[in-house]
């Protein structure tokens, strides 16, 4: 409990930062809705014209498009890469800044077994993860509430605002296993942000059956907004991923050789 | 020198992996082209037709997606935004990371000035950036040269992009540099380069997305040499090539000045 504590306190700052920022960002887009909401009418005949394959290709989805929704979906994909940086860090820093500060043996030199301290952390990392979550989609809803020029279906818009909490989960869960698993973590930052965007842009390029290969994927907001669901078989290898990451962490943890100052 | 061929050595991996990523994304950045040029025909007129904010929530500039320059003007950014990253983390990071690994006092009772170590850390950044830029410029040829059917003349073009690409790197390693020797503590240097960098991303997408805030447009270097501009305008315009060098002069006398009077934490 006490590790928890100590944790939570230790990424105050960087939760409230990052919370901020969030929520700056979806303010921002979102305030552009009823510029945006003008035209539609023009824009949905323009769009028609359009080819079939690009219309595909490009995700667009004709009769959602200029809804709300369809409009939230656009800041949501820069929202979610900046979510999961912030996961990524948490990951990648909650247990190698143990062994970078040179705290490693105060810590695990106290009377708890690794397991725990690891637990700890993990539920610390998780915390600020749910805050944040809380506090973006809180400023999200709110500002949705405020622009909207139609109705729109709340829970779809919950829905969609989540898909940014599970790619944060599963980047965590990356984050973890590349900070146990690495011997000496010098910089957190380069860890994270080259993974995240290198699964960014992945994500980016890829379609069809190797959608499995960038998380950014697995969350098609197209197919939510249309099905009123989310693609199971995404969930799942979402779900997969985070627990054998999760898993194979308390395994090599519990092993690892920590090298002292 | 020594210095130099230190860090040379010291960022060879990172560089590497930087460069197969670069690679990577020219790679599978083309092989969707093939998706684009398959619908067949030139969407140019209905492009045109789009108001400015839709064209930028589709991702399209006023560029022809379906021909391979047009495509080519649309990856660029995300080229861009890799090779800043990796230039803004580089010039923190160089600066920052002697007090970060407890390496300061070994290397500053070495007999050279402050100065000749800042100047020799820069220039293999420098070198790092360099090589970055040409291992793109050379995929890149080499990978629309492959989906270039039609024969299109777009090297002249990528030069162009990626000489304003190469002036971006030098902005915002200097940046790096400079937020590294400013901040009192270090560590946090890459983390606000890093954060920097993507607020002046975002300001990019918001100016694209609504008309007032054209006039925003000199804030981020993410608009100074957009490639619809550079390809269809003819060229660079010349008060961003001023704003950029006059950028990239102050961040380095900012790195050389404060570095110098420096309170090392040791």
């Amino acid at each position: 409990m006490n590790i928890f504590l100590h944790e939570l306190k230790a990424y105050r700052k960087s939760l409230i930062i990052w919370s901020l920022s969030l929520l700056l960002i979806v303010v921002l887009f979102m305030s552009f809705y009823p510029s945006f909401a003008k035209d539609s009418e023009e824009f949905t005949k323009i769009m028609a014209g359009y080819p079939e394959a690009i219309r595909n290709a490009l995700g667009v989805n004709l009769g959602n498009f200029f809804t709300i929704l369809g409009f939230y979906c656009f800041p949501l994909s820069f929202i979610t890469l900046c979510g999961a940086i912030q996961a990524m860090n948490l990951g990648t820093g909650i247990v190698s800044k143990e062994v970078r500060e040179k705290t490693a043996d105060f810590l695990l030199t106290k009377p708890v077994t690794r397991t725990t301290v690891l637990t700890s952390k993990l539920l610390a990392a998780f915390s600020v993860l749910v805050i944040t979550t809380i506090v973006y989609i809180t400023a999200a809803s709110i500002m949705a509430f405020q622009v909207k020029t139609d109705d729109f279906s709340f829970k779809l818009f919950i829905m969609l605002s989540l898909t940014m909490f599970f790619v944060q989960l599963i980047f965590l869960a990356f984050g973890i296993i590349i900070s146990v698993v690495v011997p000496k973590i010098k910089s957190v930052l380069t860890v994270s942000l080259a993974t995240v965007f290198a699964f960014y842009f992945l994500g980016m390029f890829t379609e069809g059956a190797k959608r499995y290969f960038s998380p950014f994927n697995y969350f098609d907001t197209a197919f939510i907004i249309k099905n009123k669901s989310y693609e199971a078989s995404f969930l799942i290898a979402g779900a997969i991923i985070i627990i054998l990451a999760i898993a194979a962490s308390y395994f090599v943890y519990a092993k690892k050789d920590i090298h002292s100052v | 020198m020594n210095i130099f061929l230190h860090e040379l050595k010291s960022h060879r991996k990172s560089l590497l992996f930087w460069s197969i990523g670069v690679f990577l994304m020219v790679v599978s950045g083309m092989a969707k082209y093939a998706a684009y040029s398959s619908a067949g025909q030139s969407m140019n007129d209905l492009i045109a037709d789009l108001p400015k904010s839709l064209r930028a929530v589709l991702g399209f500039n006023a560029l022809d997606v379906s021909k391979i320059s047009g495509y080519y003007g649309m990856l660029f950014l995300y080229l861009l935004l890799m090779a800043t990253i990796h230039a803004a983390m580089l010039g923190a990071t160089i600066i920052a990371k002697e007090e970060r690994d407890k390496t300061s006092e070994f290397l500053f009772v070495k007999p050279v000035s402050r100065t000749t170590i800042i100047t020799a850390k820069l220039l293999a950044a420098f070198t790092n950036i360099v090589v970055f830029n040409v291992v793109t410029f050379v995929s890149l040829l080499f990978f629309i040269g492959k989906y270039n059917s039609d024969g299109e003349a777009v090297n002249g073009d990528i030069a162009l992009t990626m000489a304003g690409m190469f002036i971006l790197q030098i902005l915002f390693m200097v940046i790096g540099s400079a937020l590294a020797s400013v901040k009192r503590k270090t560590k946090t240097a890459p983390s606000l380069a890093a954060s920097i960098l993507l607020l002046s991303y975002m300001l990019s997408i918001v100016i694209d997305l609504n008309e007032r805030m054209e006039g925003l447009k000199y804030l981020t270097p993410f608009k100074y040499f957009e490639a619809k501009n550079v390809m269809l305008g003819g060229g660079f315009e010349r008060v961003y090539i001023i704003i950029s060098i006059v950028l990239i002069i102050a961040f380095s006398t900012i790195t050389y000045v404060f570095y110098k009077k420096r309170d090392l934490n040791v």
